[in-house]
Protein backbone atom coordinates (compact mmCIF):
# COMPACT_ATOMS: atom_id res chain seq x y z
CA UNK A 1 0.00 0.00 0.00
CA UNK A 2 2.25 2.89 1.18
CA UNK A 3 5.78 0.88 -0.34
CA UNK A 4 5.47 1.76 -3.94
CA UNK A 5 6.20 3.96 -6.44
CA UNK A 6 3.36 4.68 -8.15
CA UNK A 7 2.23 6.93 -5.30
CA UNK A 8 5.22 8.59 -4.80
CA UNK A 9 4.09 12.48 -4.57
CA UNK A 10 6.54 14.98 -6.95
CA UNK A 11 9.15 16.49 -4.97
CA UNK A 12 8.03 20.33 -6.92
CA UNK A 13 5.06 21.83 -5.82
CA UNK A 14 2.52 21.95 -8.33
CA UNK A 15 -0.36 23.18 -6.75
CA UNK A 16 -3.64 21.41 -7.27
CA UNK A 17 -2.71 19.62 -10.33
CA UNK A 18 -4.44 16.40 -10.63
CA UNK A 19 -2.49 13.27 -10.85
CA UNK A 20 -3.40 12.93 -14.41
CA UNK A 21 -2.69 16.70 -15.59
CA UNK A 22 0.65 16.73 -14.40
CA UNK A 23 3.47 16.76 -16.27
CA UNK A 24 6.02 14.14 -16.19
CA UNK A 25 9.38 14.55 -15.46
CA UNK A 26 10.51 12.33 -18.01
CA UNK A 27 8.65 14.74 -20.96
CA UNK A 28 6.90 11.55 -22.11
CA UNK A 29 2.99 11.73 -22.22
CA UNK A 30 1.18 10.27 -19.41
CA UNK A 31 -0.92 7.62 -19.35
CA UNK A 32 -3.97 10.14 -19.64
CA UNK A 33 -8.06 8.91 -19.79
CA UNK A 34 -8.15 7.49 -23.09
CA UNK A 35 -10.02 9.08 -25.95
CA UNK A 36 -13.66 7.81 -26.03
CA UNK A 37 -16.12 8.01 -28.77
CA UNK A 38 -18.91 7.66 -26.38
CA UNK A 39 -20.82 10.59 -25.90
CA UNK A 40 -20.06 12.39 -22.47
CA UNK A 41 -23.52 12.25 -21.43
CA UNK A 42 -23.76 8.63 -21.24
CA UNK A 43 -20.88 8.78 -18.60
CA UNK A 44 -21.58 9.38 -15.09
CA UNK A 45 -20.72 12.23 -13.16
CA UNK A 46 -18.61 11.06 -11.36
CA UNK A 47 -16.33 9.48 -13.59
CA UNK A 48 -15.63 12.55 -15.45
CA UNK A 49 -14.57 13.91 -12.59
CA UNK A 50 -12.93 11.25 -10.72
CA UNK A 51 -15.47 10.37 -8.06
CA UNK A 52 -14.80 14.63 -6.62
CA UNK A 53 -17.92 16.42 -6.10
CA UNK A 54 -17.13 20.00 -4.99
CA UNK A 55 -14.80 21.88 -6.93
CA UNK A 56 -11.87 22.77 -5.77
CA UNK A 57 -12.43 26.64 -6.48
CA UNK A 58 -15.34 27.70 -4.55
CA UNK A 59 -15.33 31.22 -6.26
CA UNK A 60 -15.88 29.80 -10.06
CA UNK A 61 -19.42 30.98 -10.25
CA UNK A 62 -21.99 30.56 -13.50
CA UNK A 63 -20.80 33.99 -14.82
CA UNK A 64 -17.06 33.55 -14.25
CA UNK A 65 -15.48 34.04 -17.43
CA UNK A 66 -12.87 31.39 -18.57
CA UNK A 67 -10.12 32.21 -21.54
CA UNK A 68 -7.49 31.00 -23.07
CA UNK A 69 -3.71 30.86 -21.48
CA UNK A 70 -0.70 30.98 -23.94
CA UNK A 71 1.19 28.43 -23.81
CA UNK A 72 4.37 29.00 -21.85
CA UNK A 73 7.24 26.51 -22.54
CA UNK A 74 8.60 27.40 -19.56
CA UNK A 75 6.60 25.93 -17.00
CA UNK A 76 4.94 23.27 -19.81
CA UNK A 77 1.67 21.17 -19.87
CA UNK A 78 0.19 17.90 -21.13
CA UNK A 79 -0.45 17.10 -24.30
CA UNK A 80 -4.09 18.55 -25.21
CA UNK A 81 -4.49 14.91 -26.62
CA UNK A 82 -4.02 12.81 -23.80
CA UNK A 83 -6.69 15.15 -22.15
CA UNK A 84 -10.47 13.49 -21.75
CA UNK A 85 -12.43 14.40 -24.81
CA UNK A 86 -14.37 16.39 -22.29
CA UNK A 87 -11.48 18.50 -21.35
CA UNK A 88 -10.54 18.66 -25.34
CA UNK A 89 -13.68 20.45 -25.84
CA UNK A 90 -13.42 22.86 -23.21
CA UNK A 91 -10.09 24.44 -24.20
CA UNK A 92 -11.89 24.37 -28.06
CA UNK A 93 -14.25 26.57 -26.79
CA UNK A 94 -12.60 28.67 -24.46
CA UNK A 95 -11.08 30.32 -28.18
CA UNK A 96 -13.38 33.29 -27.08
CA UNK A 97 -14.31 34.51 -23.50
CA UNK A 98 -16.80 32.53 -22.79
CA UNK A 99 -18.99 31.89 -19.27
CA UNK A 100 -18.73 28.51 -17.06
CA UNK A 101 -22.30 28.28 -17.72
CA UNK A 102 -22.26 28.25 -21.62
CA UNK A 103 -19.70 25.62 -21.45
CA UNK A 104 -21.74 23.46 -19.11
CA UNK A 105 -24.60 24.36 -21.62
CA UNK A 106 -22.80 24.20 -24.69
CA UNK A 107 -21.37 20.54 -23.82
CA UNK A 108 -24.23 19.37 -21.84
CA UNK A 109 -22.08 18.71 -19.10
CA UNK A 110 -23.67 19.36 -15.53
CA UNK A 111 -22.94 22.86 -13.75
CA UNK A 112 -21.07 21.03 -10.91
CA UNK A 113 -18.71 18.76 -13.30
CA UNK A 114 -17.80 22.01 -15.76
CA UNK A 115 -16.73 24.10 -12.79
CA UNK A 116 -14.36 21.16 -11.36
CA UNK A 117 -12.84 20.06 -15.26
CA UNK A 118 -12.63 24.19 -15.65
CA UNK A 119 -10.60 24.61 -12.03
CA UNK A 120 -8.55 21.50 -13.76
CA UNK A 121 -7.78 23.39 -16.78
CA UNK A 122 -6.78 25.82 -14.90
CA UNK A 123 -4.52 23.80 -12.90
CA UNK A 124 -2.82 22.45 -16.04
CA UNK A 125 -2.21 25.70 -17.31
CA UNK A 126 -4.79 25.36 -20.20
CA UNK A 127 -7.45 28.01 -18.92
CA UNK A 128 -7.57 31.66 -17.61
CA UNK A 129 -10.57 31.73 -15.08
CA UNK A 130 -11.04 35.41 -14.03
CA UNK A 131 -12.45 35.17 -10.80
CA UNK A 132 -11.54 38.32 -9.35
CA UNK A 133 -14.05 39.81 -11.38
CA UNK A 134 -16.76 38.41 -9.82
CA UNK A 135 -15.35 38.35 -6.27
CA UNK A 136 -16.00 42.27 -5.62
CA UNK A 137 -19.26 43.73 -4.75
CA UNK A 138 -20.53 45.69 -7.78
CA UNK A 139 -20.28 49.05 -7.75
CA UNK A 140 -22.93 52.06 -8.18
CA UNK A 141 -21.00 53.18 -11.59
CA UNK A 142 -21.34 49.52 -12.93
CA UNK A 143 -25.11 49.64 -12.38
CA UNK A 144 -25.94 52.69 -13.72
CA UNK A 145 -23.50 51.62 -16.79
CA UNK A 146 -25.97 48.39 -17.27
CA UNK A 147 -29.19 50.35 -16.60
CA UNK A 148 -27.75 52.87 -19.52
CA UNK A 149 -27.15 50.00 -21.73
CA UNK A 150 -30.66 48.48 -21.15
CA UNK A 151 -32.19 51.80 -21.91
CA UNK A 152 -30.28 51.80 -25.22
CA UNK A 153 -32.18 48.40 -26.15
CA UNK A 154 -35.65 49.55 -26.23
CA UNK B 1 6.64 26.94 -31.77
CA UNK B 2 5.03 28.22 -28.22
CA UNK B 3 1.58 27.88 -29.96
CA UNK B 4 2.14 24.40 -32.00
CA UNK B 5 -0.55 23.45 -29.54
CA UNK B 6 -3.01 26.20 -30.64
CA UNK B 7 -2.72 26.93 -34.07
CA UNK B 8 -5.41 29.23 -33.90
CA UNK B 9 -4.92 30.75 -31.17
CA UNK B 10 -4.85 34.57 -31.33
CA UNK B 11 -1.31 36.12 -29.90
CA UNK B 12 -3.14 38.86 -27.92
CA UNK B 13 -5.73 37.19 -25.61
CA UNK B 14 -8.70 39.50 -25.30
CA UNK B 15 -9.52 40.43 -21.98
CA UNK B 16 -12.83 39.26 -20.95
CA UNK B 17 -16.13 40.93 -20.16
CA UNK B 18 -16.53 41.78 -16.15
CA UNK B 19 -19.79 39.53 -16.14
CA UNK B 20 -22.31 40.79 -13.48
CA UNK B 21 -25.80 38.50 -13.69
CA UNK B 22 -29.63 39.08 -12.62
CA UNK B 23 -31.84 36.56 -11.37
CA UNK B 24 -35.40 35.76 -13.12
CA UNK B 25 -37.14 33.62 -10.27
CA UNK B 26 -40.85 32.12 -10.14
CA UNK B 27 -42.68 29.15 -10.16
CA UNK B 28 -43.10 26.82 -13.00
CA UNK B 29 -44.29 28.13 -16.29
CA UNK B 30 -44.65 31.85 -15.46
CA UNK B 31 -42.48 33.04 -18.25
CA UNK B 32 -39.10 32.87 -16.32
CA UNK B 33 -37.62 31.27 -20.07
CA UNK B 34 -39.50 33.60 -22.15
CA UNK B 35 -38.45 36.92 -19.83
CA UNK B 36 -35.05 35.79 -20.75
CA UNK B 37 -35.26 34.76 -24.28
CA UNK B 38 -36.81 38.58 -24.85
CA UNK B 39 -33.68 40.29 -24.20
CA UNK B 40 -30.74 38.01 -24.73
CA UNK B 41 -28.98 38.18 -27.51
CA UNK B 42 -27.92 34.31 -27.77
CA UNK B 43 -31.45 31.94 -27.69
CA UNK B 44 -31.39 31.01 -24.05
CA UNK B 45 -29.39 28.11 -22.70
CA UNK B 46 -29.53 25.20 -20.73
CA UNK B 47 -27.74 24.10 -17.85
CA UNK B 48 -28.31 21.57 -15.16
CA UNK B 49 -27.24 22.66 -11.54
CA UNK B 50 -27.57 21.32 -8.09
CA UNK B 51 -29.53 22.97 -5.61
CA UNK B 52 -29.61 22.50 -1.58
CA UNK B 53 -33.08 22.44 -0.54
CA UNK B 54 -33.98 22.83 2.79
CA UNK B 55 -37.31 21.45 4.34
CA UNK B 56 -39.57 24.56 4.89
CA UNK B 57 -40.93 25.62 8.16
CA UNK B 58 -37.70 25.47 10.80
CA UNK B 59 -36.47 28.76 11.27
CA UNK B 60 -33.12 27.79 12.08
CA UNK B 61 -31.71 24.77 10.23
CA UNK B 62 -28.55 23.26 12.18
CA UNK B 63 -25.88 22.69 9.48
CA UNK B 64 -26.84 19.49 7.64
CA UNK B 65 -30.09 19.08 8.96
CA UNK B 66 -33.04 18.89 6.86
CA UNK B 67 -31.21 19.45 3.43
CA UNK B 68 -31.66 17.59 -0.06
CA UNK B 69 -29.86 18.30 -2.78
CA UNK B 70 -31.89 18.22 -6.31
CA UNK B 71 -31.03 19.33 -10.11
CA UNK B 72 -32.81 21.88 -11.62
CA UNK B 73 -32.24 23.02 -15.09
CA UNK B 74 -31.16 26.40 -15.55
CA UNK B 75 -31.73 28.63 -18.64
CA UNK B 76 -29.77 31.71 -19.13
CA UNK B 77 -29.16 34.00 -21.61
CA UNK B 78 -26.87 37.53 -21.76
CA UNK B 79 -26.71 40.96 -23.35
CA UNK B 80 -23.42 42.60 -23.97
CA UNK B 81 -23.79 46.22 -22.33
CA UNK B 82 -20.06 46.60 -24.15
CA UNK B 83 -17.14 45.62 -24.65
CA UNK B 84 -16.05 45.20 -21.25
CA UNK B 85 -19.01 44.72 -19.23
CA UNK B 86 -21.74 41.70 -19.33
CA UNK B 87 -24.79 41.14 -18.53
CA UNK B 88 -26.25 37.83 -17.58
CA UNK B 89 -30.10 36.78 -16.78
CA UNK B 90 -30.33 33.23 -14.76
CA UNK B 91 -34.03 31.60 -14.56
CA UNK B 92 -34.12 29.34 -11.57
CA UNK B 93 -37.23 27.48 -11.02
CA UNK B 94 -39.16 27.75 -7.39
CA UNK B 95 -39.77 24.63 -6.01
CA UNK B 96 -43.17 23.76 -4.15
CA UNK B 97 -42.96 22.72 -0.34
CA UNK B 98 -39.22 23.76 -0.20
CA UNK B 99 -37.04 26.64 0.41
CA UNK B 100 -33.86 26.47 -1.30
CA UNK B 101 -30.55 28.11 -1.22
CA UNK B 102 -29.26 29.28 -3.77
CA UNK B 103 -26.14 30.82 -2.39
CA UNK B 104 -23.77 30.03 -5.07
CA UNK B 105 -26.28 31.30 -7.30
CA UNK B 106 -27.38 34.32 -5.98
CA UNK B 107 -23.75 35.01 -4.75
CA UNK B 108 -23.14 38.41 -6.33
CA UNK B 109 -26.22 39.28 -8.50
CA UNK B 110 -27.37 42.38 -8.76
CA UNK B 111 -30.54 41.58 -8.01
CA UNK B 112 -33.85 39.30 -8.99
CA UNK B 113 -37.03 39.81 -10.93
CA UNK B 114 -39.49 37.51 -9.35
CA UNK B 115 -41.81 36.59 -12.45
CA UNK B 116 -45.57 35.70 -10.93
CA UNK B 117 -48.83 34.94 -12.84
CA UNK B 118 -51.36 36.56 -10.98
CA UNK B 119 -53.80 33.96 -11.00
CA UNK B 120 -51.51 31.54 -9.31
CA UNK B 121 -49.80 33.64 -7.20
CA UNK B 122 -48.92 30.81 -4.60
CA UNK B 123 -46.12 29.56 -7.46
CA UNK B 124 -43.79 32.48 -6.31
CA UNK B 125 -44.13 32.49 -2.60
CA UNK B 126 -41.16 31.12 -1.85
CA UNK B 127 -39.09 32.82 -4.29
CA UNK B 128 -40.56 36.21 -2.44
CA UNK B 129 -39.82 34.88 0.65
CA UNK B 130 -35.73 33.33 -0.41
CA UNK B 131 -34.85 37.06 -1.73
CA UNK B 132 -36.69 38.80 1.39
CA UNK B 133 -34.37 36.73 3.56
CA UNK B 134 -31.29 37.02 1.44
CA UNK B 135 -31.40 40.80 1.18
CA UNK B 136 -30.80 40.89 -1.91
CA UNK B 137 -32.28 43.70 -4.69
CA UNK B 138 -36.01 42.23 -5.98
CA UNK B 139 -39.36 43.28 -7.51
CA UNK B 140 -41.87 41.28 -8.50
CA UNK B 141 -43.04 41.64 -12.07
CA UNK B 142 -46.74 40.17 -13.10
CA UNK B 143 -46.85 38.93 -15.90
CA UNK B 144 -49.69 39.96 -18.24
CA UNK B 145 -50.54 37.22 -20.65
CA UNK B 146 -52.85 38.57 -23.32
CA UNK B 147 -52.16 42.12 -21.72
CA UNK B 148 -54.97 40.89 -18.38
CA UNK B 149 -54.30 40.79 -15.50
CA UNK B 150 -56.24 38.65 -12.84
CA UNK B 151 -56.24 40.83 -9.61
CA UNK B 152 -54.98 44.30 -9.41
CA UNK B 153 -51.24 45.06 -8.61
CA UNK B 154 -52.19 46.22 -5.45
CA UNK B 155 -54.38 42.76 -4.58
CA UNK B 156 -50.85 41.23 -5.77
CA UNK B 157 -48.84 43.15 -3.47
CA UNK B 158 -51.35 42.41 -0.07
CA UNK B 159 -51.79 38.81 -1.20
CA UNK B 160 -47.76 38.51 -1.72
CA UNK B 161 -47.42 40.54 2.06
CA UNK B 162 -44.08 41.80 0.72
CA UNK B 163 -42.39 45.05 1.93
CA UNK B 164 -43.26 48.47 0.86
CA UNK B 165 -40.40 49.07 -0.55
CA UNK B 166 -40.23 45.90 -3.05
CA UNK B 167 -42.24 47.25 -6.41
CA UNK B 168 -44.59 45.13 -7.77
CA UNK B 169 -45.50 45.24 -11.32
CA UNK B 170 -47.24 44.41 -14.53
CA UNK B 171 -44.62 43.35 -17.46
CA UNK B 172 -45.24 41.47 -20.53
CA UNK B 173 -42.45 38.87 -20.61
CA UNK B 174 -43.11 38.77 -24.61
CA UNK B 175 -41.57 42.01 -25.22
CA UNK B 176 -38.14 43.44 -24.80
CA UNK B 177 -38.84 46.83 -23.89
CA UNK B 178 -41.53 45.81 -21.46
CA UNK B 179 -38.30 43.08 -19.80
CA UNK B 180 -35.82 45.88 -20.07
CA UNK B 181 -38.13 48.25 -18.13
CA UNK B 182 -38.51 45.17 -15.36
CA UNK B 183 -35.22 44.89 -15.09
CA UNK B 184 -34.29 48.43 -15.08
CA UNK B 185 -36.92 48.61 -11.96
CA UNK B 186 -34.65 45.95 -10.46
CA UNK B 187 -31.29 47.96 -10.88
CA UNK B 188 -33.13 50.68 -9.67
CA UNK B 189 -33.28 48.90 -6.10
CA UNK B 190 -29.44 47.73 -6.59
CA UNK B 191 -28.66 51.02 -7.12
CA UNK B 192 -30.65 52.53 -4.17
CA UNK B 193 -29.43 49.80 -2.27
CA UNK B 194 -25.34 50.68 -3.21
CA UNK B 195 -25.90 54.06 -2.61
CA UNK B 196 -27.67 53.78 0.78
CA UNK B 197 -24.76 51.79 2.14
Amino acid sequence: MNGDGRGTPDPEPIGRIPPYLRVSPSGAAPTGPPNRDTQSASLRPFVLTAGRVNAVDPEIDVETQVTLRPYDPRVGRVPLASLGPEMQAMVALCDQPISVAEISARLRLHLGVTKILVADLRAAGYLDVHVADTLSPVSADTILRVMHGLRALS
Amino acid sequence: MDFAHFPDAPVVTRRPPVPVKIIVSGGFGVGKTTTVRSISEIPPLTTEAEMTSVAIGVDEPRADSLKTTTTVAMDFGCVTIDETLKLYLFGTPGQDRFGFMWDSLVNGALGALVVADSARLDDCYQSVDYFERSGLPFAVAVNTFDGRLTHTLAEVRWALAVNDRVPVIAFDARRQSSVADALLVVLEQALDRVQHQ
